[in-house]
């Protein structure tokens, strides 16, 4: 991953002196260890702030619509396989155009589930570096080298779009993408449950929310002007934390999200409660697959399966 | 249960349904009385968040027809 | 819808789908008929009803 930031500035820094680009959206160290945070770099003395390792969760597809000032601006992001799928998205549904875009591929080997990591620990984590595959983190009482394959999230696990879909220039050699036998083994094992267990097993899930809306603001898909939580009248969904309210709000967020999501765990990245909300959208995912053999953001001439009509439309739920 | 206590949300398409219902209606044909429905311009206006309203709000099934 | 509210926990026959042309009356009494039915059959919906007490 060192050899990739060294790429990344070097082909940021080339494009904001030649004035190619207004910015460039990338990762840049958070506040804590293990953490980083969106940045917009304009200027070349701030390249050196970007950064990018096996903590870089969020989706950077989310940061666009808001970063490019006019029709005229243009600017550069860098893009993992699920970023990319994510612009992808945006251009189709006209969120951005692409020839506003430069888009810096980043072939990803997947990122690593903080809050699996953080529970090894009983303090906190002082420091964290890689090596390869080889996680190095320390907190004041103990030291661990972690490999990085048995701490991925559980959607890099079940990734099979590593390498970008669509980019103007790629920071490091393509990756080998992954073949599964089958994609979907958490879905199933909700699946297998009768209704009152899987009631039971999503009330659980998501009694810890705080309604705090993290996982809305890192979806790149959630980008309405006003959200349907927001609305007051009439009013869709309580604001408390009534469980009736919680679910609602879960299970339309998700719904909004279906045939458009690209699985990029940004939703869980953001959860301070570490609830994994994708358990929700990862059935819509699923279905599209089977019902349009649909995965989201791959092509950007094809319309989202619930944006045309087909004659052969799966219809056999209608009487 | 008894028969009449249960309540089903049914939003019916003006231009189709809702016309069924009509001439149910005066060809006085006899249909279960469980439903209670909300007509609709057009089965387009319809967005998810209707079917969950109606849940929430109590309903023990809700009812689309175009 | 009915296949995210099922995976939810909802049972699937308490959401109904259906096509009927304004001329279909007797179409129009089935299905209101088999609509109860199962709703009926499934009893009162206790998940997702927000409680105001």
């Amino acid at each position: 991953m060192d050899t990739c930031i060294n790429k990344i500035r070097e082909i940021s820094l080339e494009l904001l002196e030649k004035g190619e680009v207004d910015k460039v959206i990338g990762f840049a160290n958070g506040t804590i260890p293990m953490a980083t945070s969106p940045i917009a770099v304009t200027s070349k003395q701030d390249i050196e702030k970007l950064v990018f390792n096996s903590t870089c969760g969020l989706n950077l597809a989310n940061y666009l619509k808001q970063s490019i000032k006019d029709q005229k601006s243009k600017i550069a992001v860098i893009a993992k396989g699920c970023d990319a799928r994510n612009i992808v998205t945006h251009i189709v549904e006209n969120q951005v155009q692409r020839d506003q875009l430069y888009i810096i591929g980043v072939p990803c080997n997947g990122m690593i589930d903080k809050a699996k990591i953080a529970s090894l620990f009983d303090d906190d984590i002082t420091s964290f570096s890689e090596d390869g595959d080889t996680l190095n983190i320390t907190s004041s009482l103990k030291e661990e080298k972690l490999n990085k394959k048995d701490y991925l999230r559980e959607n890099c696990q079940l990734c099979l779009h590593k390498n970008p879909v669509i980019y103007d220039t790629l920071a490091a050699d393509l990756v080998e993408e992954q073949t599964l036998d089958n994609p979907f083994p958490d879905v199933e094992k909700i699946e297998a449950m009768d209704s009152d267990t899987k009631w039971q097993h999503f009330t659980d899930l998501t009694k810890n929310c705080i309604r705090c809306y993290a996982c809305r603001n890192a979806c790149p898909l959630c980008y309405c002007p006003t959200c349907f939580v927001d609305e007051s009248g009439p009013q869709w969904v309580g604001k408390g934390q009534d469980e009736t309210d919680v679910n609602t709000f879960h299970f339309l967020r998700a719904f909004h999200c279906a045939g458009r999501c690209t699985d990029c765990g940004a939703c869980v990245e953001a959860c301070p409660m570490d609830i994994n909300v994708r358990d929700f959208t990862r059935k819509l995912n699923k279905d599209s697959f089977e019902m349009f053999g649909w995965e989201a953001g791959l092509d950007l001439s094809k319309r989202p399966p619930l944006d045309v009509y087909s004659p052969d439309d799966p219809n056999d739920f209608i009487k | 249960m008894a028969g009449n206590k249960t309540k089903i949300v049914a939003f019916l398409c003006n231009w189709c349904s809702y016309g069924a219902a009509d001439l149910a209606g005066v060809s006085r044909m006899q249909y279960p009385a469980d439903i209670r429905v909300i007509r609709i311009p057009c089965t387009g206006r319809l967005s998810p968040k209707f079917i969950l309203s109606a849940l929430r709000e109590g309903a023990d099934g809700v009812w689309v027809s175009g | 819808m009915g296949n995210l509210l099922e995976h939810m926990g909802i049972e699937r026959d308490r959401v109904h789908f259906s096509w009927i042309s304004s001329a279909e009356a007797t179409k129009f009494v089935d299905v209101v008929t088999e609509v109860s039915k199962t709703v009926r059959a499934l009893g009162p919906n206790k998940k997702l009803v927000k409680d105001y007490n």
